[in-house]
Parts: C-alpha cells; structure tokens; sequence
C-alpha cells in the first residue's frame, strides 16, 4: 500500500471527523467522510524524483448542515495539502435528494517514496 | 541597424501552414472526432468491469453495489459518446460522456414511490441515465464508488492523443499532396 496513502488515511482520522476507509457497515450520526485507494495510475515524475508507481485516491464527505461543510472542508482540503501537495483536486459536489445529505468528492495522486 | 535572419527549410513550414489556411478547423474536428471516439470506446470498456449485485436496498448505512440492471442500462445507454462539436473562433471542442443519454425505467422505482427520488417520463417512473452513471462512478451514501469513467479518461487518454496526432498527420499530408498537385497541373 502506497505510504502516501496511509498517511493520508491518518491524518484524515486525526482530524476528529468520523472518516472510514471504503465505506461504513453502519453510518454515523452526523457528517462523516469515506476514503479510498481507487486504482493504479502508472509512473509520474516531477520535483525531479520519479516513481514508478502511482494510485488514485479519493476523499469524499457526507454532510447535511452547511456549519460541518463550513468546518471540515478547509481541514480535509489543508490535509491533502499537506499530504498530496499540488496532486489534489475538487472533483464534483453532489445533492442526494433520497437522503438529503450533500456529497464532496476530492481525487489525488498518492506515491510510494519516489526512487 | 537591422538585421537579416536566414533560415533554411523552412520552405516545408511555410507550404504546411499556406496548405492549411481555411483547412485547419476541419482538420482539428475530424482529429478531435477521432480522438474522442477512442475515448469513448474505452469508456464502454471500462463499464464491462463494472461489479455488480442483485438489488436490494441498502440500508442501516450500509452501500450497495450497482445491480446488473443498472449496469445494462449504462452498457446499453445510446447516448453514450460524444457531444455536439462546440466552436469558438479558432478552438474546437467536444466531450464524451452520458450528458445526453436520456432517462431510463428502473425496475423499484415504483416499488418505492417516493415523490422526490423518482422521476416521471413518458407515464412511468424513471431514473435519468447520467444520475446513475454518476452513483457508480463518485459513489454515494449507498452506493460503493467504482469510478470506471476517471479511470477510462486516465488510461484512455494516451489513446486519444494518438488517434488525434495520427489523424491530423493524415489529413495535413493529404492536403499538402493534393495542393501539390495543384500547383503541379498549373505549370
């Protein structure tokens, strides 16, 4: 598993919003995030250091009231900075009319150390 | 003072880019076309990986994943490819996607009744096409993401790139060889 990726999961968890990787067996109260290891997406160089391997993630979060939007989104957003440097990007935002719930979706690159 | 460059073999250049005056826009959308078509070929493949499971709602939080008539419905969508070419001054542009795949009849959605998730078409009720290629593909709050359609565009973007360079190349050298004919039959 790409180390990137596991610090991604940590500090996303440490951030005190429920995150879960690949899905919840039962969801939580409240808002709450899903993170993933999407698929691989082949070498990447850049800075200098190539690798020779790369995956795809993404982060997506959950929430009904826009005062969780308004406090988790600039922490996970500060976390893939941190962690994915410029590899990040908002990817869609969704309404779920069935649940009511909103959906963002963010998508980056993940490495192991680069060789 | 002024000074003189003077370059040699640029006489190719320059017939290439007299070849192409009014030329060069159905040039870029025949490539474009091509390219788009690689494209979306890889998409349809991409959908045949799709997992599926036999429906069932999910529910205590728990996701689900596409049932196989869900994914029929994405394998069969005839809207499926690519956009009207959009035309802006010298920039040609399109996109592949399920944008004008229209709606479909699913199966529970009249089992559920429920006014604000189901959708009316043509008497029956109907879920549009890029609404669940969108629940497959980002994932929702229950449903399991599979995101074929981003990693359709990551490996069939080289694809594309050489379907458009090959076709460009085509077409250029046939219009230049044509031309020279012309020029030839002049004289």
């Amino acid at each position: 598993m790409p180390s990137e990726y596991e610090a991604l999961v940590s500090a996303l968890q440490a951030t005190g919003i429920p995150f879960a990787e690949y899905g919840w067996k039962t969801r939580p109260e409240g808002a709450y995030g899903v993170v993933s290891l999407d698929y691989e997406a082949g070498s990447c160089d850049g800075d200098g250091v190539k690798c020779d391997r790369s995956f795809s993630a993404s982060v997506d979060l959950f929430y009904s009231l826009l005062s969780d939007r308004n406090a988790m989104v600039p922490e996970i957003e500060s976390v893939l900075e941190e962690i994915c440097g410029g590899s990040w990007e908002l990817n869609s935002i969704q309404h779920e009319t069935g649940t009511g719930l909103f959906h963002i979706e963010w998508t980056c690159q993940v490495t192991d150390e680069g060789s | 003072m002024a000074y003189v460059m003077k370059a040699d073999g640029l006489e190719e250049v320059a017939a290439i880019l007299n070849a192409l005056e009014g030329s060069a826009q159905p040039v870029a959308s025949m490539s474009l076309y091509e390219g788009a078509g690689a494209m979306a070929e890889t998409v349809r493949g991409e959908v045949k990986n799709i997992r599926t499971a036999p429906f069932k709602y999910a529910s205590g939080g728990e996701t689900r994943l596409p049932s196989p008539e869900e994914k029929a419905m994405l394998e069969a969508a005839d809207g499926m490819g690519i956009a009207k070419f959009d035309k802006n001054g010298s920039e040609v542009g399109t996109s592949v996607g399920y944008q004008n795949s229209g709606y479909v009849a699913t199966p529970w959605g009249k089992a559920r009744n429920n006014a604000r998730t189901n959708y009316m078409f043509e008497g029956t009720f109907a879920k549009p096409i890029p609404v669940i290629a969108n629940a497959i593909n980002s994932g929702t709050s229950f449903m399991k993401k599979q995101p074929f359609f981003r990693r359709a565009v990551q490996r069939g973007t080289p694809k594309a790139e050489e379907a458009i360079v090959r076709t460009a190349e085509a077409l250029m050298e046939a219009i230049i060889s044509s031309n020279g004919e012309e020029s030839v039959n002049e004289r």
